[in-house]
């Protein structure tokens, strides 16, 4: 019995020093997930370690979303040949309305779709846009969670890709 | 007359009887002297009057309880007057208990009064018979409630033999710093209990004399999604208002006493609806407390722990250490039962969690540790007498504490009861 | 080394204070002060003379002092937990800001203290596993020789015991008595339920031993306890969502295969009548009962699928009231709050000519992530654009202001018989009042005078009126946390509402009576018992006199 206590309480305890930060912030690691895109194809996030990543959350309702989609095109563009990896997660809108958009605005990243808003629940997105940039490593190098202009992307993507 | 006034009736019968019980138990511990029997067998016989008319009372009060169970459709435990006027009848059930096993007449002249002044402190609730709530209809409200008051009285009990014990005990002759330490803190605790039963009759006095103020108060609070809500309310003061609540303006206010305008504002950090009420009820506590402490004080021309004192001087320390320790002894187990284990089973069957860490619940576990602590102090031998007795005052404020304060002040910065 | 053996012969353990046969006091031989009865005097581990390393350990846990400062920090540290609200009240907040933005400094420190998650903090479950430690070594330390010493007593006790008893009793009988004094003695306690032996002039009578085992079964009661809360943290034990559930379509439940369908939500107010006079007044609005008729699935295949409906199947259906939660296996759904939240689910329109009259259909179109087919009678629609709440933009294009399906609009391509090859592009406003608003017949235009898009009538329009929240649980620890506590209170009860009580007497040179009592609890009473006792046997004592201890000051 007292191997039981000793035991048991030892991992309780374990745990609750060492848990998990439940809200992703800058530095901590970026919580994986699994999503269906709009090609039909399953993307991983940890399939991507080794290679930058950004993770953009869009609606097609979100003004700022829209606007800030061809800085995005245009820096996945230029950087993608030197690995930049560019995930735009859909708030768990209708298929037809994710096609439609995307193809009146030709965007050629991925878009997958964050069914039940799961991922914008584990990442704690509050408002909308919100970018994650990720380094090959899984771990968070920067948030933004506003509109973000072309230089802000640029300048991100270059640290990330020199470090 | 219907069942609802009949209860109403009834309870103010045991009031009465109850506090005739306690002028009875006085008379025996005190009326020694003057009696024309032999002492011994001038106590056993008022104190065997005094448990008469306890008695009496206690049914009275039992015939309020049911009356008022056929008036409203449901045990009469669901909100602070109805759990109080259960508590103060559990008190003195508990009472009645430890006497006939004890058979302490003195014990009738502090228990009666806990259970007298919980009685009255009921009585600044609104009574008002109200439906119950779907969270409340469940059978576990008789089982748990109950219990967990029936253990409560016994600690209630035992606080009144702590303090006979300390009245007893503490040396009103000495003049070394630790005994006056020592009848400084029974004096305190003395005043604690003056303080409630000036709140009581402060609240009762300005709600004859038909005193109201009331402010408009806005409040901003954060919901369980973390997002800003922003809200107008009214808040009404039965007492006039010393301090109003923050970031509020005056409606309406009868002037007391020249005062036309409340004194001062409350603290930002008091920013729930109520919280400038029961600050400004706290206030008028204590000014009431100081107040009726004074009087007293003037009146006997001592320490108010010294005029009791050699009222108590006949019974034997250790008859009342064993007294303290067997109530408290007897109540634990219903307490662990009623507070403990019938919540965590109506909360699991309620609400899925059968504990939750919510300030109510804690507040139970702290009392709980406490008295467990308690009992292992009592193992070794030089915790008995006088550190026991303490414990078992200071248990006694937690117990209370747990119903009042954490009702009215730790939720209550952001909860809507009280006065 | 000292000396263990006894002057009766016996050999005793080291560190033994009152001999294990006799009684008499290894140490302290010539004073007269009570005894230390505890455990009987016998030895226990941690009183050992020389504690090695683990010995020390034991000794730190096996304290009772040591006890108590672990129950009142834990009675602290509860306290302080219940300043500010805690991090588990809040559905969705940043702790790092929320503790800070509330409360100023104060709140900032709290946070920093990790006291915003007292009840999860590392030292507060370090608290809980050293109070656990120390019921599992206090008890064994001292059970395992009060067994051994109580259930092998003698009858016949060194004088030197019962005289230093606390309770104590010495006279001279009338000469001749003593044996019919014994019987009658032996004879009034065996009435008083007291097991009696004698050994010639000596007799031992005890009662309730078995409330001396009490302490140490609400101990286990406890370990058991702490066990299962501990256990609770360990994956697959719980789970605790609050999700809520709209009428009419299965959700799915996070962590687990499992959807629930909110079937049907109901809620009654009390009625005036229901209410007293003077509650009538406060105009308030009272519920009375809420229910959620609720069915719960298991998703079977195409769980994570965007394009196909998951495949569910119904494992049962059950009626969710507030204390009256759904059960299946462990995993538990309470009703917890409700909202009164209408939201257009789905239509069923059909396509009409209105030139033939004829109507073709229906099909049914869902708000939430619609199809991409329909087909109507010979016809085929396709649908091209999707705006739940439609808008116009400032410059006039139609755009969606939001994901929720306030104002529903659907462009469709259409084709079949009697139509173009390419098809004719159809916007349809399921609410009557967007398509006024928008004038969809002119949007349409030459396509609105021939064809039209429509429901027959309102039974063709779902509507879910009420989100139900219920709270979704599972506990595996459960059962063994409430074995656990009853344990702890039969533990409790033993100990507390009876006590051990041993009386020993010897009548030594023919008429000297020496009677010793003990007790663990309630000497008051054992006191009236004895005194009852020797009274019937026609020795008058006041129970006082029999107290033999120093008087506290």
């Amino acid at each position: 019995m007292l191997a039981a206590v000793l035991l048991i309480g030892g991992y309780t305890i374990g745990n609750s020093l060492f848990a998990e930060e439940e809200i992703p912030r800058v530095g901590s690691k970026a919580p994986d997930f699994t999503l269906t895109g709009l090609d039909g194809k399953t993307y991983k996030l940890s399939d991507f370690r080794g290679k930058p990543v950004l993770v953009n959350f869009w609606g097609s309702w979100c003004d700022p979303c829209i606007r800030e989609m061809p800085a995005i095109e245009r820096q996945y563009n230029k950087w993608k040949d030197e690995g930049l990896v560019v995930l735009g997660l859909n708030l768990d809108e209708s298929k037809v309305t994710v096609q439609s958009f995307v193809k009146q605005t030709n965007v050629t990243f991925p878009v997958l779709f964050d069914q039940e808003l799961r991922m914008r629940d584990r990442y704690a997105v509050r408002q909308y846009p919100t970018s994650f940039f990720v380094d090959p490593d899984g771990k968070i190098v920067q948030i933004a969670a506003h509109e973000m202009t072309e230089e802000f992307i640029e300048q991100t993507v270059r640290s990330m890709l020199n470090s | 007359m219907n069942t609802d006034s009949a209860s109403g009736i009834f309870l103010l019968c045991a009031f009465i009887l109850y506090t005739v019980s306690f002028f009875v138990f006085v008379i025996a511990v005190t009326g020694k002297k003057w009696s024309s029997r032999d002492p011994e067998r001038h106590v056993r016989a008022w104190g065997r009057g005094g448990l008469i008319v306890t008695v009496l009372g206690f049914l009275c009060h039992l015939g309020y309880f049911f009356t008022r169970w056929a008036a409203a459709g449901h045990i009469p435990t669901s909100n602070m007057f109805e759990f109080l006027t259960f508590l103060a009848m559990m008190i003195v059930l508990a009472f009645i208990i430890v006497f006939l096993l004890y058979k302490t007449a003195v014990l009738g002249m502090f228990a009666m009064p806990v259970g007298v002044i919980i009685l009255a402190y009921a009585l600044v609730f609104p009574p008002d018979i109200q439906p119950l709530i779907p969270a409340l209809q469940s059978y576990w409200l008789k089982i748990h409630v109950t219990t967990a008051a029936f253990g409560e009285a016994f600690f209630a009990v035992g606080f009144a033999a702590g303090l006979m014990y300390l009245i007893r005990v503490v040396d009103y002759n000495n003049a070394s710093a630790a005994a006056m330490r020592e009848r400084r803190g029974v004096e305190f605790v003395i005043f604690v209990v003056l303080l409630i039963v000036a709140f009581v009759l402060s609240v009762f006095l300005f709600r004859a004399l038909g005193y109201e103020a009331s402010f408009q108060q806005e409040t901003t609070r954060i919901d369980q999604n973390g997002q800003a809500i922003t809200e107008t309310s009214t808040v009404d003061y039965v007492l006039p208002p010393i301090v109003k609540p923050f970031n509020s303006t005056t409606t309406t206010m009868k002037p007391f006493l020249g005062m036309t305008e409340p004194l001062f504002e409350a603290p930002p950090w008091m920013n729930g609806v109520n919280a400038g009420r029961k600050f400004n009820t706290l206030i008028w506590s204590i000014i009431a407390g100081l107040i009726l402490y004074g009087l007293l004080r003037l009146i006997l021309r001592k320490q108010i722990g010294a005029a009791i004192h050699p009222a108590v001087t006949g019974i034997d320390p250790e008859d009342l250490d064993e007294i303290g320790y067997r109530a408290i002894a007897i109540g634990f187990p219903i307490f662990t039962l009623g507070a403990l284990i019938f919540a965590m089973i109506w909360a699991h069957e309620a609400w899925g969690r059968f504990w939750g860490w919510d300030p109510k619940e804690v507040w139970a576990l702290i009392t709980w540790l406490f008295y467990t602590a308690y009992l292992h102090f009592r193992l070794s031998r030089g915790w008995q007498g006088r550190k026991s007795a303490w414990m078992s005052v200071i248990g006694f404020v937690v117990v209370m504490f747990t119903l009042i304060g954490v009702n009215l002040i730790i939720a209550g910065l952001h909860s809507y009861a009280g006065v | 080394m000292a000396n263990t053996k006894c002057e009766c012969g016996h050999q005793n353990h080291a560190g033994t204070v009152l001999c294990e046969s006799c009684g008499k006091p290894l140490f302290d031989n010539d004073g007269t002060s009570p005894l230390e009865m505890r455990y009987d005097g016998v030895a226990r581990r941690s009183q050992k003379a020389n504690p090695t390393a683990i010995d020390r350990v034991w000794n730190f846990f096996s304290s009772v002092k040591v006890a108590i400062y672990l129950i009142l920090a834990t009675l602290v540290g509860a306290m302080l937990g219940t300043i500010y609200p805690q991090e588990d009240t809040f559905l969705n907040i940043d702790p790092a800001q929320y503790y800070k933005e509330t409360y100023g400094w104060t709140g900032e420190l709290y946070y920093r203290l990790g006291l915003s998650d007292t009840y999860g903090s590392w030292w507060f479950v370090t608290l809980l596993v050293m109070i656990g430690t120390s019921l599992v070594i206090c008890s064994l330390d001292r059970v395992l020789p009060l067994y051994r010493a109580l259930s092998k007593q003698q009858i016949r006790k060194h004088l030197s015991f019962i005289r230093r008893q606390r309770v104590v009793y010495s006279g001279a009988l009338p000469a001749g008595t003593a044996d019919e004094w014994m019987a009658a003695a032996a004879e009034k306690l065996k009435k008083q339920g007291y097991r009696v032996h004698t050994d010639g002039t000596a007799l031992l009578a005890e009662k309730n031993r078995f409330s001396r085992w009490g302490p140490y079964i609400n101990h286990i009661g406890l370990i058991i306890f702490l066990l299962a809360v501990l256990m609770r943290g360990l994956p697959g034990w719980k789970l605790d969502q609050y999700i809520g559930f709209l009428e009419g379509e299965p959700v799915p439940i996070p962590e687990t295969n499992y959807y629930l369908k909110n079937e049907q939500f109901n809620v009654t107010f009390y009625s005036e009548d229901e209410m007293s006079e003077s509650f009538r007044q406060k105009g308030q609005i009272v519920p009375k009962l809420y229910e959620t008729r609720a069915v719960l699935y298991e998703c079977v295949s195409d769980c994570a699928n965007p394009d196909k409906e998951p495949q569910l199947k119904e494992l049962t259906r059950q009626t969710i009231t507030v204390n009256h939660p759904l059960n299946y296996k462990g995993l538990l759904a309470y009703q917890f709050d409700y909202a009164q939240t209408p939201k257009l689910i789905s239509v069923s329109p059909k396509l009409r000519n209105k030139q033939t009259g004829q109507a073709f259909g229906p099909f049914t179109l869902k708000m939430k992530n619609p199809a991409g087919e329909y087909e109507a009678g010979p016809y085929k629609l396709k649908l091209k654009e999707y705006f739940p709440d439609f808008s116009l933009s400032d410059k006039g294009t139609p755009i969606t202001v939001s994901n929720e399906p306030n104002a529903p609009a659907f462009v469709f391509s259409i084709t079949g018989p009697d139509l173009p090859p390419e098809g004719i592009v159809y916007l349809y406003f399921p609410r009557e009042i967007d398509k006024e608003k928008y004038r969809q017949d002119d949007i349409n235009g030459a396509v609105a005078g021939g064809w039209d898009i429509s429901v027959d009538s309102m039974d063709d329009v779902e509507i879910a009126n009420f989100t139900s929240y219920l709270n979704i649980r599972k506990d595996k620890a459960l059962p063994y946390i409430f074995t656990g506590a009853a344990i702890f209170l039969i533990g409790v009860v033993m100990g507390v509402y009876w006590q051990h009580r041993r009386i020993w007497l010897r009548i030594d040179d023919g008429d000297q009576l020496s009677l010793g009592a003990h007790t663990n609890k309630n000497w008051y009473g054992l006191r009236k018992e004895v005194a009852a006792m020797l009274q019937r046997t026609g020795i008058d004592v006041d129970p006082k006199q029999l107290a033999n201890e120093v008087k506290q000051a």
